[in-house]
């Protein structure tokens, strides 16, 4: 079979010594990063583009993969053991994960949620290999309006859908919107916002904004608001588990792993969804003594289920990626960045136009499983010792990566006075709750969005009718609207139905 | 009404007039893109002015939802009662020191600069003395150590260009 023959090939070229090197160091630093507080994987790839300048396209998308992966495994273990919420994507794992911690039972927590991790990844990338070349083949036959229709759609539920509050989200898209207007325009080259400033007129690196959103930010509240936050650290025990745990454990990874790829392939991205579907799941079936060990012992499958979901989100979500372009999450959206620094635009032709990378690149996410499942069992006692940190060192360090990744960009040290600006944006963003994947997205796909836009009206000739008149992308809109509606519809629905009983 | 909630009002009206505020100055922005639309229908100030008009629409229901008993949906404030300005200043200065040094400096220098001051402030942040010499050396020792392996890394090992004090590459 042909995928068959192109993952061999992909095998083959992942499985080159450097090649397995970058996964490697990749994996280890996206662990590291996932157990220190206020680096994330985000950060960290964004943080190393620079290195999209010298190292090949392969091996560097390998090594971000490593890292985006890694992050995943490390962030589970920060949040069973410290007491302190850690980002969203591992705040249900942190739920039962602490409890089971404080109860004893750290090293059975770690143990769960690291070999769910790898079941979860596993098997989501099998569905990654299975279904990216089908959809890619699907995608082909979007034209401009549909793919506008799609960013319009990833758009809507990345700001309106995830997050507390949808007018905060909407305004944190339209400030990333407003971002990647900055520089020339694509389609006439016209400038725009540039103000005279010729560092300006290339736009504004990705990099500089997610650095100065999450590091410099993160950084900037810690010296701000965490000075008094005490953390308390539980106990390590040794990682194993019993027959019992793994009875439970096994059903509960197979049934996160099935919520939670779905919510991969959307443009709907967010893990935040389905791993409360999969802890609710989880709670929902467990019975009698395991039922009661929820919320105070600590259950195994609370850890197992959410932990899974997440992995297998995070690793679905590469399939609307790679073919058609479109990024759910902060990470995603600078892996398209680093993609974009190579000239290559993911997307359907990806598949055909870089094969070779493509499938390097799935190869990899199997071998970077394996990879992290021995990094993160029987080495886990060595990541746990980074928790130990200092804040005042660890965060003042961050500084100094941050401004690595500002100034090997473009060798500007007016883009780390630009970095501090947008540190403080980040600052007030954090402050007032306003959710920063938003900006991100729209930073990086507003660009393609209007582009797309742009040539689907030139399609219809002028006319905006062309997005109703095809029935795709009339679908896709309206889709849209009723993600934007629905809800408020129901909740006016119900507040109208209770008055009225009421009265 | 609260001294506290007053204040969260009040911060919360600034951030709804700041949006609105960079909405209007997009806007002027987009008045001086011109229309250009050749064949497409919609041309390169299109984008900007949406952006624009978007950003006043949410700054505006902000302000409404500020005076209508606040932003909706909020965590739970910050942990601190008070932020810690004195160290966001330290933390501050240290980025500006190494904006403005890294050049001359170089990277390793210039970063372990910061490194320190940023490290005093978010010492003092969590309430530790920092008066003495000793912590002092001890960032300075710490900075340099973590600055000087990634300027090699990224200088020798990635072939990325980072301003040096000597042209060696070293340093």
């Amino acid at each position: 079979m042909d995928i068959w023959n192109q993952l061999i090939q992909g095998f083959v070229t992942a499985g080159t010594p450097v090649n397995l090197l970058w996964a490697f160091v990749g994996c280890a630093l996206g662990t590291a990063v996932g157990v220190l507080p206020g680096i994330g994987p985000a950060t960290a790839v964004a943080m190393l583009l620079p290195i999209t300048a010298k190292v090949d396209a392969t091996a560097s998308m390998i090594f971000f993969a490593g890292i985006y992966y890694g992050a995943m495994y490390g962030g589970s273990t920060t949040s069973i053991l410290l007491n302190t919420p850690g980002e969203t994507a591992t705040m249900v794992t942190a739920m039962e994960g602490n409890k089971m911690a404080k109860s004893g039972r750290a090293g059975a927590a770690l143990a769960t949620s690291a070999i769910g991790s790898f079941v979860a990844g596993t098997i989501a990338t099998v569905l990654v290999t299975l279904f990216a070349p089908v959809v890619a083949e699907f995608a082909v036959k979007l034209g401009p309006p549909e793919y506008f229709m799609l960013m319009l759609l990833a758009f809507t539920t990345v700001s309106a859908v995830l997050g507390q509050s949808t007018l905060r989200g909407l305004t944190a898209l339209f400030v990333g919107l407003a971002l990647g207007l900055v520089g020339l325009d694509q389609i006439t080259g016209q400038a725009r916002y540039t103000g005279g400033v010729p560092e300006l007129l290339d736009g504004i690196e990705i990099v500089l904004v997610a650095v100065g959103l999450f590091a410099v930010a993160e950084a900037m509240h810690a010296v701000l608001f965490e000075g008094k936050v005490v953390e308390s650290e539980n106990r390590m025990s040794r990682v194993s588990m019993t027959r019992e745990d793994w009875r439970r454990s096994i059903p509960a990874w197979l049934r996160g792993t099935f919520i939670g790829a779905p919510f991969g392939c959307i443009p709907a991205g967010g893990t935040e969804i389905p791993t409360f579907l999969s802890y609710a799941a989880e709670k929902k079936l467990a019975k009698g003594p395991n039922l009661a060990e929820f919320g105070t012992k600590g259950a195994i499958e609370g850890v197992a289920g959410p932990e899974a979901a997440n992995n297998a989100t995070v690793t679905a979500a590469l399939i609307p990626l790679l073919t058609l372009g479109i990024p759910v999450s902060n990470t995603t959206a600078i892996l398209l960045g680093a993609f974009q620094n190579y000239g290559i635009q993911p997307g359907p032709q990806l598949f055909s136009s870089s094969s070779a990378l493509v499938w390097a690149l799935i190869a990899s996410l199997y071998i970077g499983n394996v990879m992290l499942l021995v990094l993160n069992l029987p080495l886990v006692g060595f990541w746990v010792k980074l928790l130990k940190v200092p804040k005042p060192q660890l965060y003042a360090g961050i500084l100094i990566f941050a401004t690595v990744g500002a100034y090997g960009m473009r060798q500007s040290a007016f883009d780390l006075f630009l970095l501090y600006g947008i540190g403080l944006l980040g600052l007030v963003m954090r402050r007032f709750n306003f959710p920063t994947a938003p900006v991100v997205v729209g930073m990086i796909l507003g660009p393609l969005a209007e582009a797309q836009l742009r040539n689907a009206i030139s399609i219809g000739e002028g006319s905006p009718m062309v997005f109703l008149q095809r029935p795709m992308s009339l679908t896709l809109l309206i889709v849209v609207i009723s993600i934007l509606v629905l809800p408020r519809a129901v909740k006016w629905w119900n507040t109208r139905s209770s008055g009225a009983k009421a009265a | 009404m609260t001294h506290d909630n007053r204040n969260a009002s009040l911060l919360q009206g600034m951030v709804g007039l700041g949006v609105v505020a960079l909405g209007l100055g997009l806007a002027i922005g987009a008045i001086s893109i011109p229309a250009a639309a050749g064949y497409a229908g919609v041309g390169p100030n299109f984008l900007p002015w949406l952006v624009s008009l978007a950003l006043v629409a949410c700054g505006a229901f902000m302000l409404y939802e500020v005076r209508s008993g606040g932003f909706r949906h909020m965590d739970e404030g910050p942990p601190g009662e008070k932020p810690y300005w004195s160290g966001f200043v330290w933390l501050s200065a240290g980025m500006m020191v190494n904006a403005v040094l890294i050049t001359t400096l170089g990277f390793i220098f210039s970063c372990a600069v910061c490194f320190v001051l940023a490290a005093r402030g978010l010492r003092n942040s969590e309430g530790q003395a920092t008066n003495g010499l000793k912590t002092w050396v001890r960032d300075g020792i710490t900075g340099l150590l973590i600055a000087a392996p990634v300027y090699w890394m990224f200088t020798k090992f990635l072939a990325i260009n980072l301003p040096g004090l000597t042209q060696t590459g070293w340093l």
